[in-house]
């Protein structure tokens, strides 16, 4: 067994709003191997994306209560109060792709620039280093003109575009776990391919591991290399791929694929 | 460099933008004028004879004490500009911070008490307040420029505080966190760079609006102290009017005027400029 990334136990996560507390998700257990794919599935409203905030810390604590018996990143435990990754982390071992690659990319500056904050602060670059590295990182993730690129400020690319700025981003630290919330689902179907491909490729050749959530099982299917599937924030089945789609054992497994299949036809 | 010369291009597209940068530019270069001296420097000298009618030695004639008008006209250019330059922009400044930490704190103490203060000064009339801070300065010459920015501070801090909550919601905030940046720095690199369009047209209007400010609370004799302004201009214009005497009245009002709607025109062009519904591309 390849060495875990990612360790999760016991991880609950509460909502106290207004209404009273209401736990969006309850006792999750989870492991990341290195370089693996995991898929995180499950119908909307089911805490996915609370998870992977949760785990990055981004949940504002005036709403939401997070505990954790553990948080391990490499073995290492990350220790903070609510259990999450460090900010020494983020962006250095665990970076987050988000769904709206338009509204995560700030609008006042030029996607080179924002590249090459990461590497600014993570990797105490000078302006010309950060420039360099900002630039291959740019033609790693399919850039014909990286120079072009960097100049330009988001509203100037296309969504496939700024999806690819942002995973440029999300790896420019060659990081241990990068966590995609839906990467591509404001997406269309054919730059959806060569988004997810680039990331995928990316992914096995720093070693990253990919939590990817979404609710598009084709995706899934080809290129995750296990599956969880999330129902009212609990993990209801955990499965390779190929025996999910096989041998699917929960109830609401099978609902999902049945709708694939449907949708499919 | 290359955005303020985008910037530049936009704004010569339309003609009373363009017309507007123009005016203030030459009143600009007029105050510069007297900042280094070349410009109204005799503006206290006494030398003409009484109420001299425009000719070629006095252009703009003379007053009751015979000092040249446009001497004095020219010289409060520089007093109007520089009361315009350090209200605009450390009110401008003030509100952005104070906005900004109760934008970003919203909901917290902070919040609260930064919304309080603003909402007591802006219930203080105006007026009253300057004269009690002038009262209350007496014999400082930035007394007036305390006041203002006291009370200038209160609508950029609305707007920045307002803008500062819609911001900090949107995912790039959450993204810059995810990359590891603290919050302050977040709020000092990402949030406030957002809120510029509004700074920009926050200075431009409390410029104008400290000029005017100026130049009535001169006129009431609660500006200017030493040196001479449109507003005094016009206070010494209300004895000669009656005598027949236009000068000093037409000189201060029609270069205040000119001033205003320059300025006015070239903030009317920015805020089209910088208007993100326009500037898509």
């Amino acid at each position: 067994m390849n060495p875990l990334a990612l360790k999760v136990r016991n991880l609950t996560i509460i909502n106290t709003g207004n209404a009273g507390s209401k736990a969006i998700v309850n006792r999750l257990d989870f492991n990341l191997e290195k370089g693996e794919v995991l898929a995180l599935v499950g119908e909307s409203g089911c805490g996915k994306t609370k998870t992977a905030e949760a785990i990055m810390g981004l949940l504002p604590t005036s709403h939401w209560k997070v505990t954790a018996d553990k948080i391990e990143l490499n073995g290492t435990v990350c220790s903070a109060s609510p259990p999450a990754v460090t900010r020494k982390y983020r962006g250095s071992e665990v970076s987050m792709i988000f769904q709206e690659p338009l509204t995560a990319l700030d609008p006042v500056f030029s996607c080179g620039y924002q590249i090459s904050s990461v590497y600014r602060r993570h990797l105490g670059s000078n302006r010309r280093q950060a420039h360099r590295l900002a630039i291959t990182m740019l033609e790693q993730v399919g850039f014909a003109d990286p120079e072009r690129i960097f100049r330009s400020y988001p509203h100037q690319l296309s969504g496939g575009m700024r999806q690819r700025v942002m995973i440029a981003m999300a790896m420019s630290c060659r990081p241990a776990v990068l966590i995609a919330d839906e990467p591509t689902t404001a997406l269309d179907v054919t730059t959806q391919a060569q988004v997810l491909e680039q990331m995928i490729q990316l992914g096995r050749e720093y070693n990253t591991a990919i939590l990817l959530i979404t609710h598009d099982l084709g995706v899934v299917a080809q290129y995750a290399d296990r599956v969880m599937v999330m129902l009212n924030g609990e993990i209801v089945e955990s499965a390779d791929v190929a025996d999910l789609f096989e041998r699917p054992q929960h109830a609401c497994t099978h609902e999902l694929l049945s709708f694939a299949a449907r949708m499919g036809d | 460099m290359e955005a303020a010369s985008q910037i530049l291009r936009r704004l010569s597209i339309s003609r009373s933008g363009l017309m507007g940068l123009v005016i203030v530019s030459i009143f600009f270069l007029m105050a510069l004028g007297v900042w280094v001296g070349l410009l109204g420097q005799n503006w206290s000298a006494a030398n003409g004879e009484r109420w001299a009618v425009p000719n070629a030695t006095w252009w703009f004639g003379t007053n009751q004490l015979g000092q040249d008008i446009f001497e004095r006209a020219v010289f409060s250019v520089q007093t109007a500009f520089e009361i315009g330059i350090v209200v605009s922009v450390l009110s401008t400044a003030l509100g952005a911070t104070l906005g900004a930490v109760a934008g970003w704190r919203s909901n917290t103490w902070i919040d609260g008490t930064v919304v309080w203060l603003a909402g007591v000064l802006d219930s203080i009339p105006f007026y009253l307040f300057v004269a009690a801070v002038a009262y209350a300065l007496q014999g400082v010459p930035w007394a007036m420029h305390v006041a203002m920015i006291a009370t200038f501070w209160t609508a950029t801090g609305r707007l920045v505080r307002a803008e500062v909550m819609k911001i900090k919601t949107r995912e790039f905030v959450l993204s810059a966190r995810a990359i590891g940046l603290p919050g302050f720095r977040i709020l000092l690199r990402h949030v406030l760079p957002n809120t510029m369009h509004i700074l920009l047209i926050q200075t431009s209007i409390t410029f104008v609006a400290a000029i005017k400010t100026e130049v009535i609370l001169s006129f009431l004799g609660l500006g200017v102290q030493d040196g001479v302004s449109w507003g005094l201009m016009l206070a010494e214009s209300t004895q000669e009017v009656l005598a027949g005497h236009f000068n000093n009245f037409l000189a201060a009002s029609v270069m205040l005027f000119m001033l205003l709607m320059g300025f006015n025109l070239l903030s009317d062009a920015l805020q089209d400029t910088f208007d993100p519904k326009q500037a898509a591309l």
